[in-house]
């Protein structure tokens, strides 16, 4: 009939004090009922037109009430959306919520805050017909253009022309940022400063139009300034921070980023000083390498190959310093241990016998050169130790290890740390590492003991790692850092695997392949034990260990 | 058939009828004379036809089902008819539809009405939604009686094109199916007009879609009349095409230099843009080049627009003013669809969902919006640009008492309406607000003394807009009461009382000559109105929803409108004809402005863009362009999405470049 039912007015009736309503009056009624609101919504909904909104409110419909004569409903003109709450067990029936307040609470409630003024800002919306990429316009013009530019880069290659508007609309504001941006990356003064700027770098919407000035930038300052760490370390800070910005496009202009930052992973120098910490800074470039190889890798397909034969001729170069084999090394583990298996692995026992000259204390006399081949072979160790973890964890989880396993592990831990202090006195001598992170590293052992003995379940899975990984534990710098990475190591790499083996492998698929790389890894297994001696084992899970042995 | 079925056939019909009486004494009267000799008139034996007509007259004559029947029937035959007549088949069935749904409320069958509408409404629902949702109230008889819009439904009839083998196959079919009751609502209510020859293609629908037919008769009869669409005589346009010549005589040594340079202008331009100048330096480069342009002005205007005299007499503008809107003419830019304006977006922040409308005035450098509180604001947009570099702003706040009466407020409020404020617009110079609101008030305030001057009272319902003429002193006005209204300043009772339109008249805007005003209703039209008899001269049907917005050619000839469903249509004044829909909106259009040239036409919508048309190219597009049908994008020049801004108002300035403004709710 109506979509106003009978019993709805009967219980309207009811709830005004008429009691006695006949059932066929009320029959009569709801039809009437229901042409009267469509009537009072037509009227609304004019007035809801003239009020230049899409959204019906209570105000529009008191206005529609004035209209018709009829007193307007009090109580509802709050302004704000109504909330409607769901009836539970009935599917179309619907009441505001109006909560009850207390009279004390709102008393006791302090001042709300003063409504902000009414204002108006003023921007350009479009200049000559082309809108300019400033913040207060929408994104979606600015990331369409660079698809457009890459487009005809492949068809015929018109660049200047299609990019030419991007950059004719640089604005005055967007060029203030960017000098403060480049100020800011080259006075080092002000990390707090510097860290808001990354933040804004990576999130503010309207800095497309930037990016080639950043990339020439990066570029320019990387080239010119390989002396100076902190400046290299703040640009790639910058290069992460575009990275990761949703609303930049940066394919492009990847091509130039690259270089830099490679740069700042292989180069034979970097930074001048002693204090300098070059290690920490290559490894936040291998990151980067990693981060673009994933992200771009499937739209770039020579991306990647071309980046490992890069980091591969350098590593394989023996004239090469030993900083450029750890860069190489660092990014190469950290394109995920596919490539570590291919491309380090492969090459380890030749590598190794040629470095083990190096580690000598005795046979290479320049303590910086021992030092450096020890940071080289922990980078080894350590893509190595991932690599087969990694491999080690595509097997099904299988039960948790048992406490007696733990033990076990433990018990290693202390066969093997008279290593440590062994090359440590090597390493004292000539680094000049500040005193605390020396005693972290001193207690470290220590540490672990005394842990062992309350039992902190995970921190005795991970500690062991640490441990027993010599040439990281001793000479990383930022041992906290350090430290978390390897704790993290484990859940990582789990994760690694996961997204690197992506090809859906079923369960089933998952068994065949175990016993099929079942030898192969435990071969695997056997000669990186002859290589490395017991360091390998922590990095594999303890599970697989027990199985192993 | 013998006489004794025949009587049978005539009591059940009077039975059915109600006339029991009568249909007794019917009876008693077949008995006493039982030879039945005098009914036989009519040869009944020898048509069948008219066996069957009278049968069903008597079968079941209100059985509701009968109409769902009929219906569905009909329509399977139509969506099954030969392609090449089925759109001209199809515009019957809406028809037929509402008036089945209307008979069946009329006799009281609210269920089967309801049933009968809600399985067939998709059909329509494209084209008629509006109609639907408000006929879908009606639910009751009396309902019938009293909305207008159904009375005027059941009173008129549908004039509906057809061809002659359409009309044809129509007619055959009801014959054919005996479906009377199809064959009798057809008749009551539709209107055929049969011509010979091929049916129409079906792009040219837009006519079927109104309904109410007598309605159309007195469109196409009003439409007849004669109207002078051409500019003023001696107006400054003319004026500067005098004075131009002369200028561009005495400057032609250095414009000869400056046409050159012109042509370089556009290279400068971007060059400056790259080296991110200022914005300042922007204009005046532009300025320079128009100049140059001005020259050019004259070879274009080809074919000017007829000269007419005023009707009113009006106002006489002072030296100055005409001074400086000559300097404006002459510093204006030529755009077209290479040379794109420039957009500057005014954003409201913080309107607390109170903003109701808002407008800028003619050089710009005020924006006013009027707000749900009743309150107007005025932003001096000189100032706040003045003092936008920020901190120097709450300095020279307590020194500029003038400006900010209020101490820390930025614009100027003015207070009066007791109402929300439905429309405030500025007077052509600027001096003046005129604001009209819910309360049935029209305000008038100085932007000089920050004051109301005078109050309008006459219309009864809240009054949805008001406008400037283009020359100041009338002003025109509507509202919910279907009137539109002509004043004059100095007058607080109304010149003219414009009646006529159907439902709510929601916009109304000058034509250029000032003897015209146009004005855009809730019952889907357009009309032009003669400002000086109030007589109505144009009906323009098309609209399939509430009109929001007008725009007037600045040379007269067209005119735009847009609606609620973000259509925008361009008039012809002089045939009343639709030249082109522009598609392109989904959501209400809100404003519309031309350019200076009237080359380029701004839409402003609820869907947050702000679109240029090219209008030019679309007044001259040649017939088989426009059955291309893609002729919509070619006329669609740019969108500019806004971050989720609803665009409120345009204004195109006199200079070069489009001012919108908005808010963010």
């Amino acid at each position: 009939m109506s979509i106003v039912p009978k019993e709805t007015v009967e219980v309207i009736a009811q709830s005004i004090g008429i009691t006695n309503l006949l059932p066929e009056a009320a029959l009569m009624l709801a039809p009437d009922v229901e042409y009267r609101v469509r009537e009072i919504m037509q009227e609304a909904i004019k007035c809801m037109r003239h009020s230049k909104r899409t959204t019906l409110t209570a105000s529009d419909v008191d206005g529609a009430l004035n209209l018709r004569n009829v007193e307007p409903i009090y109580g509802f003109a709050s302004g704000g959306p109504f909330r409607f709450r769901k009836a539970i067990g009935h599917r179309d029936l619907f009441y505001t919520d109006d909560r009850e307040v207390d009279f004390k609470d709102v008393i006791e409630a302090p001042l709300p805050k003063a409504p902000l003024d009414t204002e108006i800002v003023c921007h350009w919306l479009a200049i000559e017909g082309v809108q300019p990429a400033i913040p207060e316009n929408a994104p979606l013009e600015v990331i369409r253009a660079p698809a457009e530019t890459k487009i005809h880069e492949q068809k015929d290659g018109p660049l200047i022309d299609v990019r030419l508007p991007v950059k004719h609309v640089l604005s005055r504001e967007l060029q203030l940022y960017f000098q403060k941006i480049a100020e800011l990356a080259m006075s080092k003064s002000n990390p707090p400063l510097y860290k808001e700027a990354l933040v804004s770098l990576a999130s503010d919407s309207g800095l497309h139009p930037l990016v080639p000035y950043f990339t020439n930038f990066i570029a320019d300052e990387v080239s010119n300034g390989l002396n100076d760490f902190r400046l290299l370390f703040n640009l790639m800070h910058i290069v992460r921070s575009l990275l990761q910005n949703p609303h930049i496009h940066i394919e492009p202009y990847l091509h130039q980023l690259m270089p830099s930052v490679v740069t700042c992973l292989v180069s034979r120098k970097l930074g001048n000083r002693f204090a300098d910490n070059h290690w920490e800074l290559r490894d936040f470039a291998a990151n980067l390498v990693s981060l673009i190889c994933k992200r771009y890798g499937t739209v770039y397909i020579t991306l990647q190959s071309r980046l490992t034969r890069t980091l591969v001729n350098a590593l394989l170069d023996p004239k090469k310093a030993l900083t450029q084999h750890y860069g190489a090394i660092q990014g190469l583990a950290a394109l995920g241990h596919t490539v570590v298996r291919l491309l380090i692995l492969s090459n380890l026992e030749p590598y190794l016998s040629l470095l083990e000259p190096e580690l000598n204390a005795e046979k290479q006399k320049n303590q910086m050169k021992i030092y450096e081949a020890w940071r080289v072979y922990g980078a080894l160790l350590r893509a190595a130790g991932l690599c087969i973890h990694g491999r080690l964890k595509i097997f099904p989880p299988l039960p948790s290890p048992s406490p007696s396993f733990l033990h076990k592990g433990k018990g290693k831990g202390k066969i093997i740390s008279t290593d440590p202090h062994k090359r440590k006195l090597s390493v004292d001598s000539s680094e000049n590492q500040s005193p605390q992170k020396r005693l972290i590293t001193m207690d470290g052992p220590d540490g672990v003991h005394s842990q062992d003995q309350s039992g902190s379940a995970p921190m005795q899975v991970d500690n062991p790692v640490e441990n027993d990984n010599p040439p990281q534990n001793s000479v990383q710098p930022s041992s906290s850092e350090q430290a978390s990475d390897a704790n993290e190591s484990e859940s990582r790499n789990g994760k690694v695997k996961e997204s690197g083996r992506s090809r859906a492998i079923t369960m089933k698929a998952i068994l065949d392949q175990i016993w099929k790389d079942d030898l192969d890894s435990g071969r695997l297994l056997v000669k990186l034990h002859e290589l490395y001696g017991d360091r390998i084992l922590p990095f594999i899970p303890s599970t697989e260990m027990s199985v192993f042995l | 058939m013998d006489p004794e079925q025949i009587n049978e056939f005539v009591v059940g019909y009077l039975k059915k009828k109600g006339f029991s009486s009568a249909a007794k004494d019917l009876e008693s009267y077949h008995h006493q004379n039982n030879n039945g000799s005098s009914f036989t008139s009519v040869d009944y034996h020898n048509d069948p036809e008219l066996t069957k007509l009278i049968r069903s007259f008597s079968q079941q004559e209100d059985d509701p089902t009968r109409y769902r029947e009929g219906y569905s029937k009909l329509r399977s035959w139509a969506y099954n008819s030969l392609d090449l007549y089925k759109h001209e088949l199809l515009r019957v069935m809406y028809p037929v539809f509402i008036h089945c749904y209307m008979d069946l409320v009329g006799k009281g069958h609210t269920q089967e009405a309801r049933t009968f509408f809600n399985s067939f409404r998709k059909d329509h629902e494209m084209v008629h939604l509006r109609d639907l949702q408000k006929l879908e109230g009606v639910l009751s008889p009396s309902h019938l009686e009293e909305m207008e819009f159904a009375r005027s439904l059941r009173k008129s009839k549908v004039n509906i094109k057809f061809c002659q083998y359409s009309y044809e196959l129509l007619l055959q079919y009801l014959h054919s199916t005996v479906s009377t009751l199809m064959l009798g609502i057809i008749n009551e209510h539709i209107n055929f007009q049969v011509y010979s020859g091929q049916p129409t293609s079906s792009s040219d629908d837009i006519e079927a879609v109104t309904i109410v037919g007598s309605f159309q008769d007195t469109a196409n009869h009003i439409n007849q009349k004669e109207i002078q669409w051409g500019l003023l005589e001696d107006s400054l346009e003319d004026r500067l095409e005098k004075t131009g010549g002369l200028l561009s005589d005495s400057e032609k040594g250095q414009g000869e230099s400056k046409d050159g340079d012109a042509d370089d202008s556009k290279k400068r331009s971007t060059e400056i843009g790259k080296q991110g100048s200022s914005l300042k330096k922007l204009k005046k480069d532009k300025a320079g080049n128009a100049t140059a342009k001005v020259a050019r002005l004259e070879t274009i205007t080809v074919s000017p627009a007829p000269r007419v005299k005023p009707e009113l007499a009006l106002p006489v503008m002072s030296t100055d003013v005409e001074q400086s809107i000559l300097e404006d003419l002459r510093n204006r830019v030529q755009l077209s669809s290479v040379a794109m304006p420039s957009v500057s977006f005014y954003t409201f922040v913080n309107t607390h969902n109170g903003l109701n409308c808002s407008s800028i005035s003619h050089d710009g450098s005020l924006v006013a919006g009027g707000f749900s509180d009743s309150s107007i604001k005025v932003w001096d947009m000189a100032k706040i640009g003045q003092a936008g570099s920020g901190a120097l702003q709450a300095e020279n706040d307590s020194s500029d008492q003038s400006i900010r009466p209020n101490g820390r407020r930025s614009y100027t409020l003015l207070l009066g309406h007791s109402g929300p404020v439905y429309s405030a617009t500025f007077s052509p110079p600027g001096d003046f607000v005129l604001s009209s609101s819910a309360d049935t008030t029209i305000r008038l305030w100085s932007t000089k003394l920050n004051a109301n001057l005078v109050c309008y009272k006459g219309h009864n319902y809240p009054v949805w807009d008001a406008q400037f003429s283009p020359f100041g002193h009338y002003f025109a006005s509507c509202s919910h009461d279907r009137t539109a209204r002509i004043w004059s300043m100095d007058r607080i009772q109304p010149l003219r009382i414009m009646a006529g339109h159907l439902s709510d008249v929601d916009c109304v805007q000058w034509h250029p000559n000032c003897n015209y005003i146009a004005t855009g209703s809730s019952d889907k039209t357009v009309r032009l109105w003669d400002v000086q008899t109030g007589e109505c001269v144009r009906i323009f049907i098309g609209h399939r929803s509430m009109v929001l917005s007008l725009a007037m050619s600045p040379d007269g000839r067209y005119m735009a409108s847009g609606d609620e469903d973000g259509t925008i249509m361009m008039w012809d004044l002089s045939t009343a004809r639709c030249i082109t829909p522009l598609m392109g909106h989904n959501s209400c259009v809100w404003s519309l402005s031309y350019s200076g040239e009237g080359s380029l036409l701004a839409s402003g919508s609820a869907d947050c863009t702000v679109k240029l048309w090219d209008v030019t190219s679309s007044t001259k597009l040649t017939k088989a362009e426009e059955k291309n049908g893609n002729s919509n994008r070619l006329r669609s020049l740019r969108t500019f999405p806004t971050k989720s801004t609803p665009v409120h108002a345009l204004r195109v300035s006199y200079a070069f470049f489009t001012r919108i403004n908005s808010t963010i709710l």
